[in-house]
């Protein structure tokens, strides 16, 4: 009996061992690679997805917990191929260097944006604690987090 | 994808329930919380248990009660809800900050306090000397029944617990102390503390220190009490830079821990620098 999981929307199901990380899955199973893992230790974000909304790491997801929760990734963001507008502002600041660490900022910052129009400044780089990104590309990252706020 | 087949996880929907499967389960089997420790085993070269219980869909392990002269505190709630449940009680300032700064955002949404308690490889856990200089308790349920202990006594037998047992409540007495927390990362945010210095105490009415509790956090393998610096601190007022000439004084008792990101003797040496900041913290 496989496991039923909720993914951008699509009912899916896995044959994977229930212990599985939900990153694995996801990119194996389903070919969602977006999601990467990186360090699989909860510290660099860059396998970040939303969890009933909510910015999580899936390395840590065991699949069987995933159940019954809604999973958006990176690929589920923005509708028919187009941007959401966390995105296109992190295009028109430029912010993408090796892109690395792209799909886990985009999860966060377009949480971020969707729950916390106030933020500051200081509220993004607190928000963006567990997304490290090697190319430290973090002050243009941060400009279009302001960006996407002020626009909103 | 190379875990072997025969692994479960079984989601316990009551306490009850969880008991019983892990009574059943012997030493093969362990309470899932939160899994933020539990899933980076691979990592660490450690195995997996071949069954796990999720006990996050257990109510009463996500309740947290405030009452006149006591907070009960599940064992499954989060950093986050418990930093936000506590915000407006001051005399617990030091436990608030604890689950409001450790690790990052996402791993305080799912990492929980029984996790950060029951962990015995786990040296930086900012919330056990945060409850340690809270004096506060725990309740260990098991299909037999519940037993309460107080925290001291549960870091030197979370080892050896026997299957079957379960970290159900922290119990923290009210005592409108001041407290405070202050810990020393890498960097300034997202790391695991080189040290953390906790403190609670009270004051009398010319403001001299009347009982104190200090509690040390990630030197040592396990976090324990400053026994020698609370005996000092008591009946004088709180001055932050003679607190810290009194901690460089009796930092010898410390015998820190190597690890690759920091040598034993520099977490050591931090120590009265952040006891400067906690009395500091304080108002003094
Ligand atoms: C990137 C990252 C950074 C971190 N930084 C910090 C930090 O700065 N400070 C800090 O304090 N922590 C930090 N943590 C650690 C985190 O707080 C612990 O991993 C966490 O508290 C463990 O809780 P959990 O609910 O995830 O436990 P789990 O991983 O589910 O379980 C851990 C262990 O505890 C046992 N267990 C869990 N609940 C119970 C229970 N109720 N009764 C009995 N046994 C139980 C499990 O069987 C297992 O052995 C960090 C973690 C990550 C991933
Ligand atoms: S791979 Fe999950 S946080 Fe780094
Ligand atoms: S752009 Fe390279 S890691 Fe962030």
């Amino acid at each position: 009996m496989g496991l039923s999981l909720t993914v951008n929307g699509d009912h899916l199901t896995s044959t994977a061992d229930p212990i599985t990380p939900l990153v694995d899955v996801l990119r194996e199973e389903f070919y969602l690679t977006g999601a990467k893992p990186v360090c699989r230790e909860g510290f660099c974000g860059a396998c970040m997805v939303l969890v009933n909304g909510n910015p999580t790491p899936s390395c840590l997801v065991p699949v069987a917990l995933a159940q019954g929760h809604d999973i958006c990734t990176v690929e589920g963001l923005a509708a028919n191929g187009g941007l959401n507008p966390m995105q296109a502002a992190l295009e028109a600041c430029d912010a993408v260097q090796c892109g690395m660490c792209f799909p886990g900022m985009v999860v966060s910052l377009t949480h971020l944006l969707a729950t916390r129009p106030e933020a500051t400044r200081d509220d993004i780089r607190a928000a963006l604690t567990g997304n490290i990104c090697r190319c430290t590309g973090y002050e243009r990252i941060i400009e279009a987090a302001l960006l996407a706020l002020a626009t909103k | 994808m190379d875990t072997p087949a025969s692994r479960s996880v079984y989601v316990a929907p009551s306490l009850m329930a969880a008991l019983d499967a892990l009574d059943e389960g012997g030493a093969e089997t362990a309470p899932f919380a939160g899994g933020t420790w539990i899933m980076r085993a691979p990592i660490r070269h450690e195995p997996l248990k071949s069954r796990y219980v999720a006990i996050g869909k257990i109510p009463e392990l996500h309740a947290i009660k405030v009452e006149a002269d006591v907070v009960e505190v599940g064992a499954a709630v989060t950093h986050a809800a418990l930093a936000v449940a506590l915000t407006e009680l001051p005399e617990f300032d030091v436990l608030t900050a604890a689950a409001s700064r450790s690790a990052n955002p996402a791993i305080r949404g799912m990492a929980t306090i029984g996790g950060n308690l029951a962990t015995t490889a786990f040296a930086a856990a900012d919330c056990v000397p945060a409850l340690l200089c809270l004096d506060a308790e725990v309740e260990i349920a098991s299909r037999n029944g519940r037993e309460r202990t107080g925290l001291e006594q549960f870091l030197t037998m979370r080892s050896t617990l026997a299957p079957g047992r379960l970290l159900q409540r922290i119990i923290v007495p009210r005592r409108g102390r001041k407290t405070v927390h202050a810990r020393l990362p890498l960097r300034q945010a997202g790391d695991y503390p080189t040290a953390i210095v906790c403190l609670a105490v009270s004051l009398d009415d010319v403001g001299d220190v009347q009982t104190a509790r200090v509690a040390v956090g990630s030197v040592e393998p396990v976090a324990r009490r400053w026994e020698r610096l609370e005996a000092t601190l008591v009946g004088h007022p709180l001055n932050a830079a003679w607190a810290a000439e009194a901690a460089a004084g009796l930092a010898d008792e410390f015998t820190g821990r190597d690890s690759v990101e920091v040598p034993g003797w520099y977490r050591v040496r931090v120590l009265p620098g952040l006891v400067r900041r906690a009395i500091a913290a304080l108002g003094s």
